[in-house]
């Protein structure tokens, strides 16, 4: 075995070797299928020998009024979650610090609960929130606050903030656990040199505590994103498979997946295929973000 | 923000954002609760939520009608023990099928992924930097996307209605690669050095790493076993026959209103969907947590 250099050990395929394994798993559940969703989407049944008719389910989806809503209803969701999330999480952490040490494991444990439970679980739970006008999120919060209770899966203004709620409520938690293992890797030196610097609290979270948190944010919001694109299952037992009144609540998925329950399989590859690009330029907003700060 | 440092916060200085938490910890853990309290409830009681409004702090009656809204009259067990004895669904053969896909798909994940990272922590070589994106595109674009060529595909392996068509699929992750990259960059060169040393062949060296890298294989196996055991849409298309099912699907198809199920099982079932993750993240909490730490801030 001739060592070249120090960065590579081994033979020349050494490391191929080790990449073997995941490279295999990665064709044959990964790359396989995506080739076969962008040929279903260009056939017309998508299944078999299908008849080949090029672009026209995509034509069909530009043209058709439910894509369009729940492409932005996806877009409203996903965005409105993270915009929620990362803040309260930043502050959830912050007071976590702040408080009795001994407390931090159990109080982290309960505000992590949901993140812990299946989806289709939570949307059980969730029923009771926003169960009729005794749901507790309309005689806690709604009532005391001197409106009149809001029905949350009937009337359309509400769902889809019924919907961003849910996720709020599940995943606040867990990315509160992310950034407070975050905060704690902080070497105390950089607080230190904050505390000569400058006076304010407000200074040293800015210019120490957020900039050390970035790679953790960025996580954060790429998992967001990704979820919040996928997100199914908690729409479809809180509305059923429609996105309930008006579709005010349909999200791509689940628009995806009534297709599918159609037989419908060369609109529903369209439907997933027509996704990748946005997922692509949030591919490349990711790394240009970790570009201009490494 | 750095409260702990030098000078212990005093217990004022502690109090107010325990108050500040209160609200919150209250949002997050009531819905268990109802649900734990659940179990021993009757339908029509279930939905019977307390009714806090109007208010009346003085009245006794208000009061008792806000116990009973939360505590059920009775500790009944029956649901329970109908739901386990399997009298609405094959409950242990669901519960095992959920425990084994989970499990196999943690193990196979963490062993691929840890490979595939030390592959790119370690070694330069021709294509890395194309094959990492393409690891970063792996978490990008979620599975659900493609779920219905996956099932196709995964019916032409001959794999429907079989466990192994949820679990392969399943170990494929762009998170897992791109965690183990960063926790193998860790590892001093030193140690590596000294085990090639000793001429070891490198997946010898690879091995004798791995010891040192534990609490991040713990934490990755953790974070996949959860997300597998709430896999919804893909088990869902795979596994169709009662005693195939996974946990998530026997849930679903026990809410279906055309069940008839009583409400206390459902919510039974919901509790023992929940129990092995909490379990799990209550045992490995605290290893997972100072792994991230270390990583996540270089």
């Amino acid at each position: 075995m001739a060592a070249a250099d120090q960065r590579t050990p081994g033979t020349r395929w050494t490391p191929f070797l080790f990449l073997l394994p995941f490279l295999f798993f990665f064709l044959l559940f990964w790359v396989i299928p995506l080739v076969g969703g962008v040929k279903m989407s260009l056939q017309a049944n998508g299944v078999g020998q299908a008849e080949y008719v090029g672009f026209a389910h995509y034509k069909a989806l530009a043209s058709d009024g439910r894509y369009v809503t729940a492409l932005r209803n996806s877009f409203t969701y996903t965005l409105a979650s993270i915009v929620v999330i990362v803040p309260l999480a930043l502050w959830l952490a912050h007071l976590l610090r702040a408080t009795f040490r001994r407390l931090r494991p159990v109080l982290t444990f309960a505000l992590l609960l949901p993140a812990l439970t299946p989806p289709s679980v939570l949307a059980v739970l969730f029923l009771m929130v926003f169960y009729g006008d005794y749901g507790f999120l309309n005689q806690l919060v709604v009532i005391p606050l001197g409106f009149k209770s809001i029905r949350w899966h009937g009337d359309p203004d509400f769902i889809l903030s019924g919907l961003v709620l849910q996720n709020v409520w599940r995943w606040t938690g867990f990315m509160t656990f992310f950034i407070l293992a975050g905060m704690e890797g902080i070497p105390k030196v950089y607080y230190e040199a904050a505390r000569l610097a400058t006076g304010s609290r407000w200074q040293q979270f800015w210019h120490v505590t957020l900039p050390q948190l970035r790679p953790v944010l960025l996580f954060v919001m790429i998992y967001l994103f990704v979820d919040g694109f996928s997100q199914f299952v908690g729409a479809k037992l809180l509305l059923g498979s429609a996105g309930g009144t008006a579709d005010a609540g349909l999200l791509t998925i689940s628009y995806m997946n009534y297709h599918t329950s159609n037989n419908d399989f060369g609109s529903a590859a369209a439907l997933s295929i027509s996704l990748l690009p946005v997922m692509v330029v949030a591919l490349w907003a990711c790394l240009f973000i970790r570009r201009r700060t490494t | 923000m750095s409260g702990t440092g030098e000078n212990k916060p005093s217990v004022q200085r502690a109090i107010v954002p325990l108050l500040l938490l209160c609200p919150f910890l209250l949002a997050v853990t009531v819905p268990f609760i109802w649900m734990v309290l659940g179990v021993f409830k009757t339908n029509d009681r279930l939905y019977q939520l307390p009714r806090l409004w109007p208010m009346k702090p003085f009245n006794g009656e208000y009061w008792s009608g806000i116990a009973e809204g939360i505590f059920p009259q009775q500790y009944d067990w029956q649901n329970v023990t109908e739901l386990l004895v399997g009298k609405w669904m094959p409950f242990w053969d669901v519960f095992g099928n959920s425990l084994m896909v989970s499990l196999g798909q943690a193990l196979g994940a963490v062993a691929l992924s840890a490979m595939a990272g030390y592959a790119f922590a370690r070694f330069s070589f021709r294509g890395k930097r194309v094959l990492f994106v393409l690891a970063v595109a792996l978490i990008l674009v979620p599975r659900q996307l493609f779920a219905v060529p996956l099932y196709i595909w995964v019916n032409t392996l001959g794999l429907m209605d079989n466990l192994m068509g949820v679990i392969l699929p399943g170990v494929v992750t762009g998170l897992g690669v791109i965690y183990f990259t960063q926790v193998f960059r860790q590892v001093p060169e030193e140690y590596l050095q000294a085990a090639r040393v000793c001429g070891a062949p490198e997946f010898r060296v690879f091995m004798t790493v791995l010891p040192l890298v534990w609490p991040a294989l713990l934490s990755y196996g953790m974070i996949h076993f959860i997300l597998a055991w709430h896999e919804h849409l893909i088990p869902n298309l795979v596994l169709f026959s009662d005693t195939n099912r996974t946990l998530p699907l026997a849930l679903a198809k026990l809410y279906d209103v055309s069940h008839r199920t009583p409400q206390g099982v459902r919510m039974a079932a919901s509790t023992f969907a929940v129990i092995p993750t909490a379990v799990l993240f209550a045992v490995c909490h605290r290893k997972f947590k100072s792994s991230l730490s270390d990583m996540l801030v270089h």
